[in-house]
């Protein structure tokens, strides 16, 4: 038990640490971009003007106190407010999270859903032609830019048979194309893993033997082959779940998703340090946290690492 | 490497050399504009049809291949030069030097990419430059961990150990009997690589902070194509298979390597 606690402290530990880089680094980042007084008062304003907000939100100070005073801030929980619509930085994110919480959850899913089967199905018999064809059919749509595929969807499925409305968050409806093009650019992936996982371990002594003792075909692929190809799975949907929570940008943007990934990149255009500060320690704190679950996922899955971390 | 893993890179030199020629004469037919063939579709005439503004799409592509090219190879040396060094630097070390590395890894794979790049456009003006700098700094720390991983394991044979007990200096030792062991990962990691910058680079011009406004780069005429898509599909696949057939070879290519490497193929 105290070997777990050690590890969760240390996490936790390096957690901070990156937290406070983080910070850091985006300040530098964003006062090197441009004078935020300007982009408060807007481009108009008198000098007199712009000293005045300096003034009021201190950025006439140094740069090490400003880059201080926003550290002590920060570690009492104080995001500061957005510099252009006055709402409090973190309810901002907070708001955001939720739409991008739902795209992840929907296409990750979704991916799992096809990319499972898939995979047992084309590494369990590789050699067949149709798994072939599906082999190659996911090497291509491996090497597919998922945007140009949303684009495609987009025009077939709302424009032009207008099943499905092309933008926007309003209700289930709205909610399909966007998880669809993200799990056809995640799922090919995961497909040839799971493939390679099932193919490799179809020689395995374990397989041979479970054969051997007259277990049948379906039973040796779900109960012997599956569990051990689906771990080796696990690091990757949790790779891919990581990327999907840090807000999928270029999807965002073709459907208006009012998620992180489209907060990210207004407020970086808008100069609004606050914002982005909240929104980027949330998605680090997010995409550590899923890593960390993938750690124990593996440590609850596998009984051998299981006995490993007890030792 | 052997004959048939030269052909594509030659191949591929010849084409760079062709496109280099040709740039003055492309980039003019990119530009010019005709609007009494607006959106007309391929013909024998314009091989890939025209846009919005009648510019010949065939011209368009070609064009931009230079742009997004150039900038996922530059940015895959610079990602690839920064995370060897760190990699064989983080291996070597060891105590506190090791530690600040990695965590410095961990720092930058946690920052988000895309805040980074449109802050360094916003400073460095909108350019392949700014964009080739970027995806460099950003994603060296790919290479960092691999190297790291495979040269700590390197680091360890009797080999090695038996050039340290020679007298061999430490970075002799690095770069005459380490390196030469993790060079086969290396190069299958850099064509993938490059495969992954140029979508990146196409990315962040469809966003509109790639390349300059007006420049033909494949991922900004993808994204000039959207209105137009069910009137002209021509105007997205033309752009799309380029960068989506480019992605294929590079990736077969890549696994090719890996599998005459020895390496288990596209890592995941």
């Amino acid at each position: 038990m105290t070997a777990i606690l050690t590890i969760i402290a240390k996490r936790a530990g390096e957690l901070i640490l990156l937290l406070i880089g983080l910070s850091t680094l985006l300040f530098l980042l964003l006062r090197a971009t441009g004078d935020p007084a300007t982009a408060i008062a807007g481009a108009d304003a008198d000098e007199e003007a712009l000293t005045a907000i300096r003034a009021e939100y201190g950025f006439d100070l140094p740069l090490s106190v400003q880059l201080g005073r926003n550290l002590v801030r920060l570690s009492q929980g104080d995001f500061g407010a957005s510099l252009a619509s006055q709402q409090p930085a973190l309810e901002a994110v907070l708001t955001a999270i939720p739409a991008t919480l739902l795209l992840a959850a929907l296409a990750m899913l979704l991916t799992i859903i096809i990319a499972i089967p898939a995979g047992a199905w084309i590494g369990h018999s590789p050699d067949r032609k149709p798994q072939r064809a599906a082999a190659l059919l996911v090497y291509v749509m491996q090497g597919t830019p998922g945007f140009a595929v949303a684009l495609v969807l987009v025009q077939v499925f709302a424009v032009s048979l207008g099943w499905v409305p092309a933008i926007g968050f309003s209700g289930p409806a709205s909610w399909i194309l966007p998880a669809v093009s993200l799990s056809l650019f995640l799922a090919p992936k995961l497909t040839r893993v799971v493939a390679a996982n099932v193919g490799a371990a179809r020689g395995e002594d374990y397989v041979r033997a479970a054969r051997a003792g007259g277990a049948t075909e379906t039973e040796v692929l779900f109960r012997h082959i599956l569990p051990n190809a689906l771990l080796g799975a696990v690091a990757l949907i949790g790779s891919q779940f990581a990327f999907l929570i840090g807000g999928v940008v270029v999807i965002e943007t073709i459907f208006a998703w009012p998620g992180l990934g489209r907060l990210l990149v207004q407020s970086t255009l808008n100069l609004d340090f606050p914002v982005v500060q909240a929104a980027a320690l949330t998605v680090a704190v997010l995409v550590y946290a899923v890593n960390a679950l993938t750690d124990l996922a593996f440590i609850a899955l596998d009984p051998r690492l299981r006995r490993k971390t007890a030792a | 490497m052997t004959r048939p893993l030269l052909i594509p890179l030659i191949l591929m030199a010849l084409a760079g050399l062709a496109l280099w020629l040709f740039a003055p004469a492309l980039a003019e037919q990119a530009a010019a504009i005709n609007l009494d063939l607006r959106l007309a579709a391929p013909s024998s005439d314009r091989w890939l049809g025209t846009d919005q503004l009648g510019r010949d799409l065939a011209a368009r592509v070609l064009a931009g291949a230079p742009w997004s090219l150039g900038v996922a190879a530059g940015s895959t040396a610079i990602a690839l030069t920064l995370g060897t060094l760190a990699g064989l630097a983080a291996a070597e070390l060891e105590g506190w030097p090791r530690r600040i590395i990695l965590q410095i890894v961990t720092l930058v794979i946690s920052f988000p990419g895309l805040v980074a790049a449109v802050a360094a456009v916003a400073i460095l003006g909108q350019s392949g430059f700014s964009v080739l700098l970027v995806l460099g700094f950003l994603t060296w720390t790919l290479f960092a961990r691999v190297i790291y991983a495979e040269a700590s394991s390197v680091r360890s044979r009797d080999y090695v150990t038996a050039a340290r007990l020679g007298g061999v200096s430490r970075a002799r030792l690095l770069i005459r009997h380490v390196l030469p062991a993790i060079a086969p990962s290396l190069i299958a990691m850099m064509v993938f690589h490059f495969a992954d910058m140029l979508v990146a680079a196409s990315a962040l011009s469809f966003l509109g902070v790639g390349a300059p406004l007006g420049a033909p780069a494949w991922g900004a005429i993808i994204s000039e194509s959207r209105p137009y898509v069910y009137q002209a599909p021509w105007m997205l696949l033309a752009p799309a298979t380029a960068l989506a057939g480019t992605v294929l070879g590079l990736n077969i290519y890549g696994d090719i390597i890996a599998k005459r490497l020895g390496l288990a193929g596209r890592p995941s």
